[in-house]
């Protein structure tokens, strides 16, 4: 049933529309296409700071450096379309509160996870009621925190855990056709961010944790060179998605450091034509976990320093007010 | 090894080998070594002084206090500078003899329902009858319940509140089976008391039979914030009327 | 709200006291090997009874049964579409090959039809006493969505490679503008007894297996028009005609996904309820055969929420109220927090941390090695009698 009497918009979300007189040529579409400039191995920078909600008893939000050619575009631009997204998301933690009347005694604290979106975060607008990619994320950040929390400490109450995603990393470049590589693959990002995220305010909310747990993300890619030719794919660590023709495969993992461990482990897609160096392919996979760890190694840093920063911001008012 | 402790934990991070300590609130244990597991001042305190225990390390949680020192001399130091600056929030579950304030919601014939504001410090709960150390310890508290004890503040922040029950045999130690609970609390009464446990799925079990447990703030039927003249009676300055309650021993 | 806390957990409401679990995971746990509750090897799955083609009304169905009477039914429904096509404004690098359409106009080899849209196959799962948008059924679906939209099978070499070009997606490509959405129905009829993957994973299978979508007639670029004779219909993964047994290894095979535990160092296939209530981790690995390559592909791994995390801890003899005094630990106990001491060997405690590398390693190996239990898998599988 179609309303006739008003015009209607799309009935899906629609594209932005590109002016012919922004494409210079047929060429420059492609060479429009954001180009990864940082080595496979090198992360992006990541800005975690704690405590800014003061209603929550735990908060944090994490940011991630915009890539090299966003950061240009800002600057200098030639479209209204920035060619990438960067993560931005603020994580709430509330409680240890009382769970509600109905619920049954648990000798462990219960935890929920919500993941929204903000209608405005991607390129294809989200509505306010959760899809089933918000939910399946929320499955995902509560299995990976669920290992770190010391959940016997607190009886009988309830920890819920609210993470809204300002901006999300987008699943490919917007130039490409929606079929050419179609696997959310910017949700792994943005799984890696809210794992981070919530462990820094999980701390800030001082919760028992075992350990801070960091979210990595490692994914082969076969890279397009600039003859055109597909390259030989490659093993890069924080892959922005927008910056590949197509990812084969993709990991993400929540990490423990000072246990080696990993709580939570999603891995997606073929990788068994990629031949990574010497490795035999059957264990591709392996190397794929390994440089995922390795991403989330390098959170874990940044991690520590923000959650040191919320400990010393706590205890610094003692110090603070002994010299008054 | 106290030389290597650093001042600030991270959860995760590695603080000493369970031969030297004893785990303490903030850290867990894993493969014979100590752990932090929340963020704050590493904390290193001897459980009986005179006993050859081994030391407990633990990770404060309400933090300022005696950050950061191990030496056991700080806490006289550190005693001046707490006073009268503000505290943090902080996060303290209920547990079983922790002295909690609360607030009358509700009283039945057999119970009187209650909802916990606060939960004191554990350092307060070992000496209550410390009232300095009480006093000191726990400033915010003030706030909370000169908002709490006003009757147009009873929104429904209840729900987000821990609910417990005094029942009619836990109000005081003597004579239990004379206790009428109308005359041991009234609802919008501040109520000290101390858990007694974790109860079933919805409340927690407090008790005041002690002398130092009970109505700690009241309003008279006229509205007025009473003053306790004996361990059963408060009196009302204004109109002088006096009314019945189970009296905490006023400091 | 109990409901939602426990459906995203491997498992419902198990009602197994501490001493129960403690016993279940030391048994489990066994260095030479672990003692299963129902004597199965570690390797081995339960019995089940499977038929397909069951639905005459759905273009393929099957039914899988375990001897604990749980069941479940998959439908495979799939209808004709028209392709959104707002892609070509932008698909300027197609553009440039226009004129190549222009002259393979009605030929066979379009390039660009192999790629299909993973939101072609929509996956429902639904399972009595939990609600669509649970996290149980979501998840389930996606997990089971995700490795079937993922097997792209490369440019083909074997012999039914070329059918299968693009994988499943590119299967359901009809031409530039026309393409087969497949609905896949996923129905539990009994609740819950374990995790429900295996079973569901398993009938999806085999539903997918005997699909058959119907013979195209017209050619190219034409509106779609199709042989209504049923008989002549062609299978969605195509079916050597020789015996399955002797090219099972050159056929595209639907995605099974296996759930997979580890107990202390041992690793266990298709865990029943008890097993999984004390399972350190549980990892749900899909896996798929391929035309090109003769081993196992992995296509997606999840690490599942183990219920072991929400268990009640047991109590130590020493820090038992009711002898306490009577037990020289007794005393030592009380001066420490007993819930920051270490375990104490058959006391049982939830289950916290994550797990090491090396433990997925092996369960992986175990998987994907030939003659694992993946192939054992499939290959039983391939033994279940189609149309």
């Amino acid at each position: 049933m179609t309303d006739r009497r008003r015009i209607n918009g799309p009935p899906s979300g629609t594209r932005p529309a590109v002016f012919a007189s922004s494409l210079k040529s047929a060429s420059s579409i492609s060479t429009g296409r954001p180009r990864r400039q940082r080595q496979p191995d090198e992360l992006r920078k990541i800005f975690l700071k704690t405590g800014l909600i003061p209603s929550a008893s735990g908060s944090a939000y994490l940011e991630f450096e915009p890539s090299a050619s966003l950061a240009a575009a800002r600057s200098n631009p030639q479209s209204l379309i920035p060619p990438s997204s960067a993560l931005k998301l603020a994580c709430t933690v509330h409680g240890p509160k009382p769970l509600p009347r109905s619920a049954s005694f648990s000798p462990n604290v219960v935890l929920t996870t919500h993941v929204k979106y903000a209608p405005f975060a991607a390129r294809q607008r989200k509505g306010h009621i959760r899809d089933a990619s918000e939910r399946d994320l929320g499955v995902h950040l509560e299995t990976a925190l669920r290992g770190v929390i010391v959940a016997e400490r607190w009886p009988k109450s309830g920890l819920d855990i609210t993470i809204t995603i300002l901006e999300a990393e987008d699943d490919r470049w917007w130039g490409d056709a929606p079929d050419s590589h179609d696997a959310p693959w910017g949700m792994m990002n943005v799984l890696a961010g809210c794992i981070t995220a919530a462990s820094a305010a999980i701390a800030d909310a001082r919760i028992d944790c075992l350990d801070l747990v960091a979210g990595g993300v490692a994914a082969i890619v076969s890279d397009e060179s600039a003859e055109g030719e597909t390259s030989t794919p490659k093993l890069m660590l924080d892959t922005d998605p927008a910056e590949h023709k197509s990812i084969l495969s993709a990991c993400v993992v929540a990490y423990m450091p000072s246990r080696d461990e990993i709580t939570e482990l999603w891995l997606k897609g073929d990788h068994s034509k990629a031949s990574l160096g010497t490795t035999d392919q059957s264990l591709n996979h392996e190397s794929l976990i390994d440089g995922a760890v390795n991403a989330a190694r390098g959170a874990h840093t940044v991690l520590a320093e923000a959650v040191k920063e919320s400990a010393e911001r706590f205890a610094g008012l003692s110090t603070g007010a002994n010299t008054v | 090894m106290a030389t290597a402790l650093p001042t600030l934990a991270i959860p995760g991070q590695r603080l000493g080998s369970i031969a030297s300590y004893a785990a303490g609130p903030g850290t867990h244990v894993q493969n014979a070594t100590i752990y932090a597991s929340i963020a704050g001042p590493v904390v290193v305190d001897q459980a009986q002084p005179s006993s050859k225990a081994k030391l407990i390390l633990s990770v404060s949680r309400t933090g300022p206090k005696k950050a950061a020192a191990p030496a056991p001399s700080t806490k006289a130091s550190a005693k001046p500078a707490t006073t009268g600056k503000p505290k943090l929030r902080y996060n303290t579950l209920p547990a079983v003899d922790s002295v909690v304030l609360a607030r009358v919601t509700r009283v039945q014939k057999r119970q009187a329902t209650v909802s916990i504001l606060v939960v004191l410090d554990e350092s307060a709960s070992s000496q209550p009858l410390n009232p300095a150390q009480t006093t000191s310890d726990n400033d915010n508290i003030e706030a909370i319940l000169s908002s709490a004890a006003n009757p147009e503040n009873h929104s429904n922040s209840d729900e987000l509140r821990f609910q417990a029950l005094i029942r009619k045999e836990d109000v005081r130690a003597v004579e239990k089976d004379r206790v009428v609970m109308d005359e041991m609390f009234r609802v919008g009464d501040i109520v000290r008391g101390t858990v007694i446990s974790l109860g079933d799925q919805s409340f927690y079990y407090l008790t005041t039979a002690r002398n130092d447990l009970g109505v700690v703030m009241a309003r008279s039927e006229s509205g007025n914030m009473m003053f306790p003249v004996s361990w059963k009676e408060m009196r009302d300055p204004v109109t002088g009327v006096a009314e019945l309650r189970k009296v905490a021993r006023p400091f | 709200m109990t409901a939602q806390r426990q459906a995203s957990s491997a498992s419902q409401s198990l009602l197994i006291s501490p001493a129960e679990l403690s016993y279940l995971y030391t048994s489990l746990s066994l260095p030479d090997g672990p003692i299963r509750p129902d004597g199965r090897s570690p390797t081995q799955f339960r019995p089940l009874t499977a038929e397909t083609d069951i639905l005459p009304g759905t273009n393929g169905s099957a039914r899988v049964g375990f001897a604990d009477g749980t069941q479940a039914i998959v439908g495979v429904k799939a209808e004709v579409e028209k392709t959104v096509v707002a892609a070509e404004a932008l698909n300027l690098s197609q553009q440039q090959t226009q004129e190549d359409y222009a002259d393979n106009e009605g030929g066979e080899g379009q390039k660009t039809s192999s790629h299909g849209h993973g939101s072609w196959v929509q996956m429902s799962i639904e399972i009595p006493g939990f609600r669509d948008d649970d996290a149980l059924p979501v998840f389930l679906s996606e997990m089971m969505r995700e490795p079937l939209v993922e097997s792209v099978a490369g440019a083909g070499d074997g012999m039914g490679g070329d059918e299968m070009a693009g994988g499943l997606k590119g299967r359901l490509v009809i031409n530039k503008r026309w393409h087969w959405r497949l609905y896949i129905d996923v129905l539990l009829l009994s609740q819950p007894l374990s995790y429900p993957l295996p079973l569901l994973s398993l009938t999806t299978h085999l539903a997918l297996l005997s699909t058959k979508l119907p013979k195209l007639k017209s050619k190219g670029e034409e509106d779609p028009f199709f042989d209504d004779d049923w008989n002549a219909a062609e299978y969605l993964y195509p079916r050597s005609p020789s015996g399955p047994r002797l090219s099972s290894t050159k056929q595209v095979r639907p995605p099974v996904t296996l759930l997979v535990i580890s107990v202390g160092d041992n690793v266990i296939f298709d865990p029943n309820r008890e097993e999984i209530a004390v399972a350190d981790t549980v990892l749900a690995v899909s896996v798929t055969q391929d035309s090109d390559s003769d081993g196992l592909k992995l296509l997606s791994i999840r690490t599942v929420d183990p219920p072991s995390r929400l268990t009640q801890p047991g109590v130590s003899n020493s820090e038992n109220v009711a002898t306490l005094g009577s037990t020289a630990a007794a005393e030592e106990a009380a001066m420490t927090d007993p819930s920051t001491g270490e375990e104490v060997a058959g006391v049982w405690r939830p289950r916290r941390g994550g797990v090491k590398r090396r433990t997925i390693a092996k369960m992986l190996k175990l998987v994907l090695q030939k003659g694992g239990v993946g192939e054992e898998v499939l290959e039983g599988l391939e033994g279940v009698q189609v149309g």
